[in-house]
């Protein structure tokens, strides 16, 4: 059933994606936590082979936009469409919630997540880590399943880790898998939540490496860094977001070589970029 | 005690038994140790082995059934699985033995004599005595002593289970809690819904925090077992007692007081079972903690790692 509702939703995304709509559109996001107002009004469109980089100290806000893209987060106003169909709500107390779970797991499917500490499922091997979802949510094949994932990791460079778990490999290792479990759900965009953020600077490369080969071959992505550098070198898009507002944004050439709001200078001449 | 009609019947073993006082030596304990009584005492071994392969899946039943009441969004369900854990883990496990199987036959019995003896209208309760009519009694007085036998016993096993329930949900809770919820999250941010989420990540992943628990929990029911006597099932306390005890030359097989050897016996019964089970559960600690990120779990995988690696990341 799963499987069938997605292939549907893919061949219409195709033909929404060369009318032009965006893949991801996030129209005015507010998000607070209680009092705290986190998010205050926040637009943003990724089209696909867009690669936006979302940059801003701690507490900026631009992981909780992040993850209020594929709903980890419910913001309290403000409209999130993935390919021109936008989420439904429903009330829920005095907050709202999506209304159409299916929906949900829908966009998440079609939203592959990296985590900054990887997360890669315990209790699975590495491969085993790559197929559950295909094979659980998509009803892929296993068998097709475990080709199509080890050549995955073939791609990222730990072919030979399949049957190891995950504690058993290195920080950048466990990124690197990470992001072909992220590949293997055939994604239609990724979002990546600070992925060299919790490496030491050595393994930072490796992970960066591959990142940057996904932008070559015109994946659509969001990336929330802290890596001047690689923001600089992949992102076609760069957000600065301050205090729950889009401080600047523009092309990498504008924003770190002719940045216009003194924050951003601040942040930049910080950040030693 | 010891009619016809129980589920075991015991059989003459050897011919040279016919006249006990004929024979001595080998012989005699071997015709000894073969005796109805010592046939039934073996049989009581197989009531406890019993007991406890029925107890432990009711026991993991009614764990996740208190566990998942406590994690209930539903406030009349979560305080119920509260009530349970917390009243059956504060009571004196004897006194909930008691308590359970006399409990339950007299709500068996008077159901039944509410439902199928309308007509008597005297009260059940008169003065000290619990009066129920014929037809409404659990076994009828007509069944075979067996039933009766079994009846108690199933009660026994309930009474088991209700106790060391409540202590399984409480280490099932506690391990459910225990999974990072990071490992959660990232499941539903793969599409997954919160079934295929407990039955992928959660639950396979809860084991390694569980079993320390539920192994405890194994061992102290095995060790439990001797409560039935409590219950006046005919274990092998009571056997032991019985047949240990000083025979006088009244008895075909007069001896002294042999009560030490058969409780020996039962010691040795009962380490070679606990023995046997503390290497089960080291095996399945070892299975459920493959790859976790848990001390446990590192000692686990050191043996099929491909290359020792020390993990470079910040954890």
């Amino acid at each position: 059933m799963d499987s069938l509702t997605i292939s549907d939703t893919q061949n219409n995304n195709n033909n929404a994606n060369m009318s032009g709509v965006p893949v991801i559109e996030l129209r005015d996001i507010h998000k607070s936590y209680g009092t705290l107002k986190v998010i205050k009004g926040v637009d943003l469109a990724a089209r696909s082979g867009d690669v936006i980089a979302l940059i801003g100290s701690s507490g900026s806000g631009k992981s909780t936009l992040l993850r209020c893209t594929n709903l980890l987060e419910i913001p309290q106003q403000g409209d999130i469409l993935i390919d021109g169909e936008a989420v439904r709500w429903k009330a829920h107390h005095d907050e709202r919630q999506p209304a159409d779970a299916v929906q949900v797991r829908r966009i998440r499917t079609n939203l592959s997540m990296v985590f900054q500490q990887f997360n890669l499922w315990g209790h699975l091997t590495i491969l085993q880590n790559v197929i559950e979802a295909p094979v659980t949510v998509l009803g892929r094949d296993p068998a097709e399943a475990a080709r199509f994932g080890q050549s995955l990791l073939e791609k990222v460079g730990i072919g030979d880790k399949s049957d190891n778990y995950p504690s058993q490999l290195s920080g950048g290792q466990q990124q690197r898998a990470a992001i072909a479990r992220a590949l293997a759900m055939e994604p239609e965009a990724m979002l990546f939540d600070e992925p060299t953020s919790a490496l030491d600077p050595e393994l930072q490369g490796e992970v960066v490496q591959v990142i940057k080969d996904l932008a070559i071959d015109g994946r659509t992505m969001i990336i929330v860094t802290h890596d001047m550098k690689m923001a600089a070198d992949v992102a076609n898009h760069v957000i600065f977001l301050h205090q729950g507002v889009i401080e600047e944004e523009g092309s990498p050439d504008q924003l770190f070589k002719k940045p216009k709001s003194t924050r951003l200078r601040q942040f930049l001449s910080s950040t030693g970029a | 005690m010891g009619g016809t009609n129980r589920p075991f019947h015991p059989v003459l073993m050897f011919e040279f038994c016919a006249d006990p006082k004929a024979i001595d030596g080998l012989k005699w304990m071997a015709c000894y140790l073969t005796t109805p009584k010592h046939q039934q005492f073996y049989f009581s071994f197989l009531i406890v082995l019993a007991l406890i392969a029925g107890t432990a899946p009711l026991v993991m039943l009614l764990g996740f059934c208190g566990a998942f009441m406590r994690r209930s969004a539903i406030l009349p369900i979560k305080w119920l699985g509260h009530i349970y854990t917390s009243m059956v883990r504060g009571v004196p496990d004897i006194v909930f033995f008691l308590f359970v199987p006399i409990a339950m036959d007299q709500a068996f019995e008077y159901t039944r004599h509410r439902i199928l003896c309308p007509e008597v209208t005297e009260p059940v309760y008169r003065g000290n005595d619990f009066v129920v009519c014929t037809a409404a009694k659990l076994p009828l007085s007509s069944s075979p002593q067996w039933v009766h036998e079994t009846y108690g016993f199933i009660l026994a096993m309930i009474a088991f289970a209700v106790v060391f329930g409540a202590f399984a949900a409480n280490t099932i809770d506690g391990a459910l809690r225990a999974v990072p919820k990071a490992q959660l999250e990232t499941a539903r941010a793969y599409g997954m819904s919160e079934r295929q989420t407990f039955w992928r990540i959660h639950l396979p992943q809860m084991w390694t925090f569980a079993l320390p628990g539920l192994s405890n929990l194994w061992m102290v029911l095995v060790k439990s077992t001797p409560l039935l006597f409590l219950l006046g099932i005919e274990d092998i306390v009571y056997w032991a007692r019985e047949l240990g005890g000083t025979k006088t030359s009244f008895f075909e097989y007069p001896h002294p007081d042999w009560r030490a050897w058969y409780f020996l016996s039962l010691l040795i019964f009962y380490l070679l079972l606990t023995w046997v089970s503390e290497k089960a559960f080291a095996a399945l600690t070892r299975r459920v903690s493959r790859g976790m990120a848990t001390q446990g779990g590192k000692d686990a995988t050191a043996g099929n790692a491909a290359e020792p690696e020390i993990a470079g990341a910040r954890l």
